[in-house]
């Protein structure tokens, strides 16, 4: 099935075109974050390259500069609200401790747990992988009232340390999952000759197994970043002032007017550190999304 | 680093607790189990209990009726709605992303220069939270100046009379685009990881013995991939379901009802009308359907981890 040479290019062309058109959406975006609103808010038309790019939705939204200054210079923003809505830097934040903190919680536990469900045999072993992985089932609202009740009770609403457990929650079932798969990939006799030299089973986990999916826990570790940053149902029920980066970006969205060049600035700007994580594990993402599916 | 390395023959320069060195597997599930059980299970028990209370709208009191809205429900005609609506999207969703899915990842699983950068920029899609996707969309798909939706009127596909997200008839369907738009990667990712992983062997023989790349695919590929379809079409389908980002920024569930599915009517009886026992038996209604579901599925699939 060797490809010809036409056929080679024309393969370049459909996948350079398809992964284009994915593109598209997030060019259109980070181009309207350096649009001034007359462009954006063109009536006639759509505005593609003709205007003069302009830094203020940044300056606005990353660098906490006073809009209504900005605004006189620019003429950039509807001016209603206070000076410091739109400096989300506070969200930045927010969002880094939650994600990370979310992120090592998740990876410590699910860790444990995947090595357990990998290499030990117990009774009801299949039966427990499937009552964690249905904990993926549930619907986030369906726990969010007696959870905001709860988080009230034991002083958790509007925390970060509460974001950072519901986060753990939810990402705990494809944590599980994706790590076992690794831990499986390893050959159960490395575990049992080390055993022979008489090592217990934690210290056959921690300095034997563990250095041998590294890889493996590190793209765990990315893909739960993400859904931790990007989780916002949770994030907008429980929290108050704390605000993380998708629920902050929707109260943008206010009675006068959506100020869209400051929601496609700190859009793109929210993009940026998952997609270096996810850069940065790539090979081990594709390899551990086979999700154990090909082992008999 | 293999085990036959490690200096296991000194002495133990450190002791752990008995309870840790044993076999079983208690001290090492029992973190994950206490996590869940607290704020998984707990919740879920609560929110259960809670759903058998009758909420009073005008004294704002909650009385025991163990019965009043689990019957409610089944006379709603919102909540009929919200059902059709959500298997409806989850369907077509789901078609639409496996399809494409496997297409692209066909296309770009080629070891020749260039194509590792364009599966990286695949994955790009993935990383953007959805509210923000959601946001997005609105803006492209705005009537009068979203460049999606003058790129449709210009292709002459839908009229401008009609705005694409003010239109009952057409909001479903660009609530469907940003979803697309966004967990197509997803599918491109796993079928990637899948085409990577299968053996090379059945394929040289194959074109030994004359089979073009189409049979190719249909003998080989697609039975070879069928796990990792079963499996991928599971998680997709369970998120699919539970839908509520793309719903709340983009259409609020309007116009009226058009978009309404289950979890954004359970999201807007909980913010606007205040009625959390209701609210809970939705979205428990909600957590069975897709269990239902999903177990009919893996059934059917014979999907198991």
């Amino acid at each position: 099935m060797q490809e010809t040479f036409l056929q080679k290019r024309l393969r370049d062309l459909a996948a350079i075109g398809v992964v284009g058109i994915f593109m598209f959406p997030l060019f259109w975006w980070a181009l309207t974050s350096f649009k001034p609103m007359s462009a954006i808010f063109d009536k006639d038309r759509v505005v593609f390259f003709d205007f003069v790019p302009t830094f203020v939705n940044y300056a606005v939204t990353l660098f906490g500069k006073n809009r209504g200054e900005l605004a006189i210079d620019s003429g950039n923003t509807f001016a209603t609200s206070g000076a410091g809505a739109y400096d989300s830097r506070p969200t930045l934040i927010d969002s880094l401790i939650v994600a990370i903190g979310s992120t090592a919680v998740t990876v410590i536990l699910a860790t444990l747990a995947a090595y357990a469900l990998s290499r030990m045999q117990f009774r009801g072993r299949q039966g427990y992988l499937n009552w964690i992985l249905s904990q993926r089932f549930m619907p986030p609202i369906a726990i969010i009232v007696p959870v905001v009740f709860m988080f009230h009770y034991l002083g958790l609403r509007d925390t970060r340390t509460g974001l950072i457990i519901v986060d753990t929650l939810i990402n705990l079932p494809i944590a599980v999952l994706l790590l076992k798969s690794f831990f499986d990939d390893v050959p159960a006799d490395v575990d049992e000759a080390a055993m022979i030299d008489g090592a217990t089973r934690f210290q056959i986990f921690w300095r034997v197994v563990m250095p041998m999916v590294k890889g493996g826990i590190a793209a765990t570790a990315v893909l739960c970043f993400v859904f931790s940053w990007t989780e916002f149902l949770l994030s907008l029920f429980l929290t108050n002032s704390i605000r993380t980066l998708p629920v902050k970006i929707t109260t943008f969205v206010t009675s006068t007017g959506s100020e869209w060049g400051f929601i496609s600035a700190l859009g793109t700007s929210a993009i940026i550190p998952s997609f270096i994580f996810i850069l940065l594990v790539q090979k081990q993402l594709v390899r551990g999304l086979t999700l154990g599916s090909l082992k008999e | 680093m293999t085990a036959a390395s490690m200096p296991m023959d000194k002495p133990r320069r450190w002791t752990m607790p008995r309870f840790l060195t044993s076999e079983h597997p208690f001290p090492w599930l029992a973190p994950i189990t206490a996590m869940i059980i607290a704020f998984g299970m707990y919740p879920l028990a609560y929110a259960f209990w809670l759903s058998m209370f009758k909420r009073n709208p005008v004294t704002r009191l909650n009385v025991f009726n163990p019965a009043w809205n689990w019957t409610k429900m089944f006379y709603d005609e919102r909540v009929w709605g919200a059902i059709g609506h959500t298997y409806l999207y989850t369907i077509i969703a789901l078609a639409i992303e496996l399809v494409l899915g496997l297409a692209i990842a066909l296309l770009l699983d080629s070891d020749r220069k260039g194509y590792g950068f364009l599966r990286a920029m695949m994955t790009l899609p993935l990383v953007v939270p959805p509210a923000v996707t959601g946001m997005m969309f609105l803006l492209m798909l705005d009537g009068s100046f979203g460049v999606l939706s003058q790129g449709i009127y210009w292709a002459g596909l839908w009229s401008p009379q009609h705005p694409i997200l003010a239109s009952s008839g057409s909001a479903l369907a660009g609530v469907l685009l940003a979803d697309v738009w966004q967990w197509t990667p997803f599918m491109v990712l796993i079928m990637l990881a899948g085409l990577r992983a299968l053996p090379k062997d059945p394929f040289e023989a194959a074109a030994i013995d004359g089979a073009t790349p189409v049979q190719a695919f249909f003998r080989l590929t697609l039975p070879m991939l069928s796990k990792i379809i079963a499996i991928a079409v599971l998680i997709r389908g369970v998120d699919l379901f539970r839908i509520y980002d793309y719903v709340k920024v983009m259409t609020d569930s309007g116009p009226g009802t058009a978009t309404e599915t289950l979890t954004s009517y359970a999201g807007t009886i909980y913010f606007k009308n205040a009625d959390f026992p209701y609210a809970s038996a939705i979205s428990l209604f909600t957590l069975i359907l897709v269990i239902v579901t999903a177990n009919i599925f893996m059934k059917l699939f014979k999907v198991k981890f």
